[in-house]
């Protein structure tokens, strides 16, 4: 007789991300996503109206800069923000480069994407004429 | 003597007379240089014969001990007393895993997984012994060491939880040992890892929680070499669109 | 009892195991293999060997070296034909580990890297960083997934061999996680068991390395051969016993005393120089670098620690970068268990015993008197290491003579092996009731991790780094004494599954003999040589002793020993030569 009785302790499949920090750190990355995408949805609406006439891009206009479209950017933006660092932070992980024998620290590779991110958005802000 | 109680919280479960697991508590004095292995073989020889668990080496390489320590998966002889200072520890097997009993987890599923990615050499060319070593560069040869330093202890299948729900992933140690051998400049066996290594249940199962390299007791970085596979195939996909390309 | 069949059985898969279930396979395909292992194969305590194997690869070396340096190494009790094969199949073993995939450290070229050893003439070690066995034992077991012939099986306790007519068929084992006995049936049998450090209360060695395979040879019939040699290793941090590699010597490190004084020069291994000399200062032997510290300690200038007195390992010369490169985990387990790191700080040390010279009998075939019998790696005697092995040729050895056991029995079992007879079924049974009757048993005056205590202590106090008539004489009683009260220790776990309270008393079990074939052995050798130092024998007494012990096991009593003669065959016994005559090159 086998007297083996192996226990499998059960996992929440709905609410698994709550039991630990770092799951919580990972739900926030992917819910960033989500606002990521509406945010961009937007922005592409806006591209549509443009095309449509001055009175669609206008009403567009008045859409975002009312107070519930201006509180939906900022909370975009925050997700952005969240999104933005905790890729940058893994990006050495799934981008290692080796030099020689030694291997790229993280560090510089990050530095290197925020470096990047500084300019475009530097870029954008001269051609937009806010700086 | 410095010498200090702890409450040691230990996850038991006996299958012969336990329905569940429950928690037992030992009162065990303690050494301050310790760590939770040194506790547990002292339950062991003065308090409870009946405590089961894997231990070995007591030196970080033989990967027995690996358990759940307040929570988090760790090596019981690299989890040093002095760093619990509450003077209460709670220890249980480790997470998605079932248990044997008490803290031995069983462990089939791992040890099917890492033999399903054909972890040896496929040699690029057939080498004899009096033709000599293959030539490997320092350069060469860190482009792959990291990966090798996996003790099996499993602490990155324990939380992962993209396994805890789904013990059909292949899992962070078995697929960094893939991404070993197929980052060995003497190895040519990447196709022939594919099967397993890129199926649903390989890298593509991996959401990049990225939980399994932050708990590493060896700094593998399995979240890492999971990564480096799916850009390597990703890359591989567009080059098959270009002429000449493979698909 | 269930029946499990296999043409060749082996017990152990740590590197020998491993090597020999590939020998096997690589043989003939055909051939069934059982692997039997009382842990995961990469738990097993190859993996703990740091430091790297010796082989001559380098254009600057050559066998003879190797040889010369391994027989007086070995204070010439090494079998010099075994010493022979043994470096000369060596380099090809390396090799072949190397075609498997062993990530060795290696030089710009991109060859192999070598670097200086204790009491090596030339730089011939092979390495990996300092994890030398932990890459090998996985090379080697991800390697025989490749070999489909090799079945293992995985956490199965082997208790008894079974043997009939004077051959062995077999063994029983438990399977741990259910606790049933299974009978294995094979032509040939081969154990790579392991040593038995642990039969000492401070040692190197895992938890696994309690001598089971040893004392099941034993209990069979086979002798134990020089059992009374027992490997002090110079360097284990005080209060764990975890090993600092002799790497660290050899990349440079300095043995110094409470007064910061390299103290090996006092004792023949001279002049002291500010990089390594090879075989001299802290490139000596291990047995006399443990018999240093000894002395040491008698002259009062140890420094006392609640470990017990330490000396200190100096490294903060070798710089971030190289201890980084060439000895990352000691720099790790420096920092963590003793709170000194190599890279600023001096590391406290002990010497702290490290390996069995001794062991199972075996001819250079690694056959052992019982046909079908074959043995390989630390569990063995061959003997290649004599009084004193020589760092970095353990790994070495389990590899050759691991390979040499699976070609030897795949070779004994396609010569036809006669069928064993229905004695077999009955043994099986008697190994089982013999595990039976401690569950039966229920008023116990004594607890077996007490008896261990006792049985260690007795072994530290009595076969130490220096020993005498007296010492060890004591010992033997307490031995004797112990084996009397651990026949009425009960289980105090009565369950099946995994039930580690069993595993640990028939662990003890295997010490308590192992431990008197030792303390036996040693009382008997009237003389000091290599790892065996007699206060009451001083002096090597080649006339008397120039040969070696042979335990035999009485199931009632102490062993009987006999001997056996030392084959030599070009290297006459002569001084052991180290320090300044050495006339070693500089090693860095």
């Amino acid at each position: 007789m086998n007297p083996r009785k192996p226990y499998v302790r059960p996992i929440s499949k709905t609410s698994w991300f709550m039991t630990q920090g770092r799951y919580k750190v990972y739900m926030l990355h992917e819910i960033s996503s989500l606002f990521v995408a509406i945010y961009t949805a937007i922005l592409i609406i806006g591209l549509v109206r443009l095309g449509e006439g001055e009175a669609a891009w206008q009403g567009w206009l008045d859409a975002v800069t009312s107070p519930i479209g201006v509180i939906f950017h900022l909370i975009a933006f925050v997700f952005a923000l969240i999104h933005t660092t905790s890729w940058f932070k893994a990006v050495p992980q799934a981008m290692r480069i080796q030099r020689g024998e030694e291997i790229v620290p993280g560090k510089l590779i990050v530095g290197a994407h925020y470096g990047v991110l500084a300019a475009v958005s530097l870029f954008v802000l001269i051609l937009a004429g806010v700086a | 003597m410095s010498e200090r109680t702890i409450e040691l919280e230990v996850l038991r479960y006996r299958p012969e007379q336990d329905q569940e697991p429950f928690f037992q508590t030992y009162k065990v004095p303690c050494e301050e240089e310790w760590v939770v292995l040194d506790a547990l073989n002292y339950v062991k020889e003065e308090m409870d014969r009946t405590l089961s668990y894997r231990w070995s080496c007591h030196m970080f390489v033989c990967g027995s001990c690996g358990m759940m320590i307040d929570g988090e998966p760790k090596l019981a002889c690299k989890a040093f007393l002095k760093d619990y200072p509450t003077g209460k520890i709670r220890v249980e097997p480790l997470s998605n895993f079932p248990i044997e009993r008490d803290l031995v987890v069983v462990l089939d599923d791992f040890v099917e997984k890492l033999e399903s990615v054909k972890p040896y050499i496929i040699p690029k060319e057939e080498r004899t012994v009096e033709q000599g070593e293959y030539l490997q560069t320092p350069a060469q040869l860190k482009a792959f060491k990291q990966y090798t330093l996996c003790i099996n202890c499993l602490c990155c299948y324990a939380v992962c939880p993209q396994y805890g729900l789904d013990e059909s992933f292949v899992g962070p140690a078995a697929l960094a040992l893939a991404h070993r051998y197929n980052m060995d400049s003497r190895d040519l066996g990447r196709a022939a890892r594919d099967d397993v290594v890129a199926a649903a249940e390989g890298i593509w199962h991996c959401s990049f929680v990225g939980a399994c390299s932050q708990v590493c007791p060896k700094d593998v970085d399995p979240a890492g070499a999971i990564q480096q596979a799916k850009f390597a195939h990703g890359i591989d996909y567009l080059t098959s669109f270009l002429p000449g390309g493979k698909r | 009892m269930q029946v499990i069949e296999a043409d060749v059985i082996i017990v152990g898969a740590g590197g020998a195991g491993l090597r020999t279930a590939i020998a096997v396979a690589e043989a003939d395909p055909k051939l069934s293999i059982a692997l039997l292992s009382k842990v995961y194969p990469m738990r097993s305590h190859t993996c703990a060997a740091e430091g790297g194997a010796a082989g001559v690869i380098k254009s600057n070396d050559n066998l003879e070296y190797h040889f010369h340096d391994t027989v007086s190494g070995g204070d010439w009790l090494t079998d010099q034909d075994a010493v022979d094969l043994f470096v000369n199949e060596i380099p090809k073993e390396l090799l072949r580990m190397e075609h498997w995939g062993c990530p060795w450290s290696r030089e710009t070229s991109g060859n192999v890297a070598v670097r200086p050893f204790g009491g090596m003439k030339i730089m011939r070690t092979w390495f990996a960083a300092d994890k030398t066995g932990f890459h090998m034992l996985h090379t080697l077991f991800q390697t025989s997934i490749k070999y489909p012939s090799v079945k293992r099986f995985d956490e199965y306790y082997t208790v008894d061999l079974l043997t009939d007519d004077g051959a062995c068929y077999g063994c029983t084992a438990i399977e741990m996680r259910t606790g049933q006995m299974r009978q294995f049936r094979g032509k040939a049998i081969v154990i790579c068991s392991g040593g038995a450090g642990k039969i000492f209360p401070f040692t190197t060695n895992g938890a696994v390395k309690t001598g089971d395979g040893m004392a099941m040879a034993y209990r069979a019939g086979v002798p134990l051969k020089d059992m009374e040699f027992v490997q002090y290793h110079p360097t284990g941090l005080p209060g764990s016993g975890i090993l600092l590699t002799e790497a660290c010597r050899g990349e440079g490190g300095y043995l110094v005393n409470k007064d910061g004084y390299r103290y090996l020069q006092d004792y023949g291994l001279g002049p002291e120089t500010p990089t390594p000399v090879l075989k001299a200062m802290e490139l000596g032997p291990r047995d006399q670098l443990s018999q240093a510290f000894w002395h040491e300690q008698k002259k009062g200038r140890t420094i006392p620690t609640k470990w017990g007195d330490v000396v200190h390992l100096d490294l903060r010369h070798l710089g971030e970068k190289k201890i980084d490169e060439r000895l990352p985990l000691i720099r790790e387990l420096s920092a963590k268990y003793v709170d000194s790191d190599p890279v600023t700080t001096l590391v406290p040390v002990r010497p702290v015993v490290h390996y069995m010279m001794g062991g199972i009998h075996t001819d250079i075939h690694a056959a052992t008197p019982l046909k079908g019998l074959y043995a390989a790696g630390e569990c063995a005697c061959v003997s290649i290491n004599g009084a004193n092995r020589l760092g970095s040729n353990s790994l070495g050895e389990l590899l050759v003579f691991g390979a040499r056991a699976g070609r030897g029995a795949a070779e004994y079992v396609k010569k036809g092996v006669r069928a064993p007879g229905e004695r077999l079924d009955a043994l099986a049974a008697d190994s089982e009731a013999r595990v039976k009757a401690w569950f039966q048993r229920t008023q116990a005056s004594d607890r077996v991790p007490a008896l261990k205590k006792r049985l260690t202590t007795a072994m530290e106090d009595g076969c130490g780094i220096y020993r005498d008539e007296a010492t060890i004489k004591a010992a033997c009683d307490i031995i004797v004494d112990v084996r009397e009260r651990f026949k009425n220790v009960a289980l105090e776990d009565k369950s099946s599954v995994y039930n580690t309270d069993l595993y640990q008393t028939l662990e003890m079990d295997a010490m308590i003999e192992v431990a008197q074939a030792v303390a036996v052995s040693a009382l008997q050798r009237r003389e000091s040589r290599g790892a065996h130092q007699r206060l009451d024998h001083v002096k090597r007494d080649d006339e008397a002793f120039l040969k070696h012990s042979m335990a035999h096991y009485n199931p009632n009593g102490e062993p009987r020993i006999d001997y056996l003669d030392v084959v030599i065959t070009k290297s006459k016994p002569a001084e052991r030569v180290y320090g300044a005559r050495a006339g070693g090159q500089s090693a860095a």
